[in-house]
């Protein structure tokens, strides 16, 4: 479903991503890993329209992404993550999720003026359906707080889910376990896998190995802006050039 | 009946009452028409400033647009002046989205740079104006509003035609801002590369923002035009940007009461200190100072602090 072509990325000398190439297949948990500054978060950025690559191409259900703008790429259907949390901090926990269902919604400025009835019931739908997501990561409870005052592992709970809203067909997560605790990060666990079954395909960066070799289908690794490797967990866990790249070479 | 739509009832009679109580005393109710004049022209550039987090210190060429061309368009196409208000709004509304739209890539005191450089320019045409159509420095004459015959010409009629304004522009931005739209205007305040990841397009709404505010503003100053039936350039000089930058962090931004307060207190301070008009601009600069030292969140916000508070408590 995505499918990403001898893709580069330069920064006036520094090339941040390298030639790179990979494919996702529909329905699967993807990782992406790699040491610090091997360019994961860039390689978000980069499929995600927060830049524009400089060779290459990058398909996404068939349309081409190159050029396109964050917003134009989240109505195809790509909604992520960040990893610094990039809530909408004063607004309610239960107003970032409707924030995610905009794309969703149809009617307009001048029937928000109006107060028209067809616009009244779709904001009631809306807000039924952005409860329904909370209770979907257990957030429900906390709904008219400020987003900003829930505690760490929670916000990164609430991006989840308000990137979720709009029905993405692929997910990408930057980081969601960072500053999890134990507890926190098993609940995760389950909620990808939640996530997974309502048929959204999934990509996501993190540093928690053991939380990526137990949820994954496939694992990419980047170093240094190029692709190291892919394969499934265990391919990856044998893999003498990854493990090189983690513990340094000797 | 619970307790809030009794208040709202007696807020109400108290509101419609007010000429009854000021009878004997014209000068309050001639303020209390400016004050709804205000309110209007505050609650747009909350839009903007308050909802959507853009700065914008040039709104004055707003409210100048709309006296101006309210007071133009009736005296050379001799348009009804209601009419004439409404489309000096729009006129004024098309300006703004124009120059939003360069202006949504500016961030910050580019942005607020931009809106100043604006504001100078509207004031320099009002002031030397092709032909001298604006009167330049001696200022326009023009009449008060004529609804079908009825003429708002006195102080208490103006009192209860600004009253169903301001009720009318209150209840279009409480509608706004619930809406999705508002949300939008609301995430791109807080995060606007989160906002663009939701799949909101930044530019589209700081542009909408931008210009319902200049609607706003500009509708105001129509309404400033034809109730003091006279207007000259020093009335929308960078002096009024100020001062409604002032009522409006003054009330407390993004809410519907914060710029009613800040309205009414500033406008009220100001009459009060009518004699030391002199040091306005120094008046004004320190209570900006105050607000963002002391009370951020403006009276609104003190208030609402209180409230939140006791809830808790209870």
């Amino acid at each position: 479903m995505l499918t990403v072509k001898d893709v580069t990325l330069r920064f006036g000398g520094l090339t941040a991503v390298n030639n790179v190439s990979l494919t996702i297949k529909q329905g699967t948990i993807n990782g992406l890993i790699g040491p610090n500054g091997a360019g994961k978060t860039t390689f978000f950025n980069l499929i995600s329209g927060v830049y524009t690559p400089n060779e290459g191409e990058i398909v996404f259900d068939g349309v081409k992404l190159n050029g396109k703008k964050c917003f134009e790429i989240n109505h195809i259907g790509m909604s992520r993550t960040y990893q610094v949390i990039n809530l909408f901090r004063k607004m309610t926990v239960v107003e970032n999720v409707m924030v995610g269902l905009h794309p969703k919604m149809k009617s307009g400025y001048f029937s928000a003026i109006l107060g028209t009835k067809g616009q009244r019931e779709e904001e009631k739908e809306v807000l039924e359906k952005a409860l329904d997501w909370l209770d979907f990561v257990g957030l429900r409870g906390n709904a008219y707080e400020m987003s900003g005052s829930l505690s760490y592992g929670k916000q990164r709970l609430l991006e989840i889910v308000r990137a979720l809203a709009s029905n993405p067909k692929l997910l990408l997560l930057d980081e969601p376990a960072a500053g999890m605790n134990s507890k926190e990060k098993e609940e995760l666990f389950d909620i990808l896998r939640k996530i997974q079954n309502l048929g959204v395909t999934i990509l996501m960066i993190e540093h928690d190995m053991k939380l990526m070799m137990g949820i994954t289908d496939y694992i990419f690794v980047l170093n240094y802006g190029k692709k190291l490797a892919e394969g499934t967990p265990v391919q990856i866990q044998n893999n003498p050039e990854v493990i090189a790249a983690y513990l340094g070479e000797d | 009946m619970k307790l809030k739509s009794v208040s709202k009832i007696l807020l109400a009679v108290l509101l419609l009452l007010v000429p009854l109580l000021f009878r004997n005393f014209n000068y309050g109710i001639l303020i209390c028409g400016f004050i709804g004049i205000y309110i209007i022209a505050i609650s747009g550039l909350d839009l903007v400033f308050g909802y959507c987090g853009q700065i914008s210190m040039g709104h004055a060429a707003f409210f100048a647009i709309g006296a101006y061309g309210s007071a133009l368009l009736h005296k050379y196409l001799h348009l009804p002046i209601l009419l004439t208000m409404v489309i000096a709004a729009v006129i004024a509304t098309l300006i703004g989205a124009l120059l939003a739209y360069p202006a949504s890539k500016l961030v910050f005191h580019f942005l607020s740079l931009a809106t100043v450089a604006f504001g100078e320019i509207v004031y320099q045409l009002v002031a030397q104006s092709p032909g001298g159509i604006t009167g330049n420095f001696t200022g326009f004459y023009t009449d008060s509003i004529n609804l079908l015959g009825f003429k708002i010409s006195t102080n208490t009629r103006f009192y209860y035609f600004a009253l169903v304004c301001v009720c009318g522009f209150l209840l279009m931005k409480h509608r706004l801002v619930k809406s999705k739209e508002g949300r939008a205007f609301l995430a791109i305040r807080e995060n606007s590369h989160a906002a663009d990841g939701m799949g909101i397009d930044v530019k589209r709404y700081k542009i909408i923002a931008f210009a319902t505010s200049a609607f706003y503003t500009a509708f105001a100053g129509s309404m400033y035009a034809h109730y003091v039936r006279f207007i000259s350039p020093e009335t929308f000089s960078n002096r009024q940007s100020v001062m409604f930058l002032t009522m409006l962090l003054f009330g407390g931004t993004a809410s519907l009461s914060g710029p009613i307060m800040g309205a009414a207190a500033v406008l009220l301070l100001n009459e009060g200190l009518r004699f030391a008009e002199r040091y306005q601009m120094l008046i004004y600069g320190f209570m900006l100072l105050v607000v963002i030292l002391l009370m951020p969140g403006g009276i609104y916000g003190i208030i609402k602090k209180r409230i939140d508070k006791r809830r808790v408590v209870s």
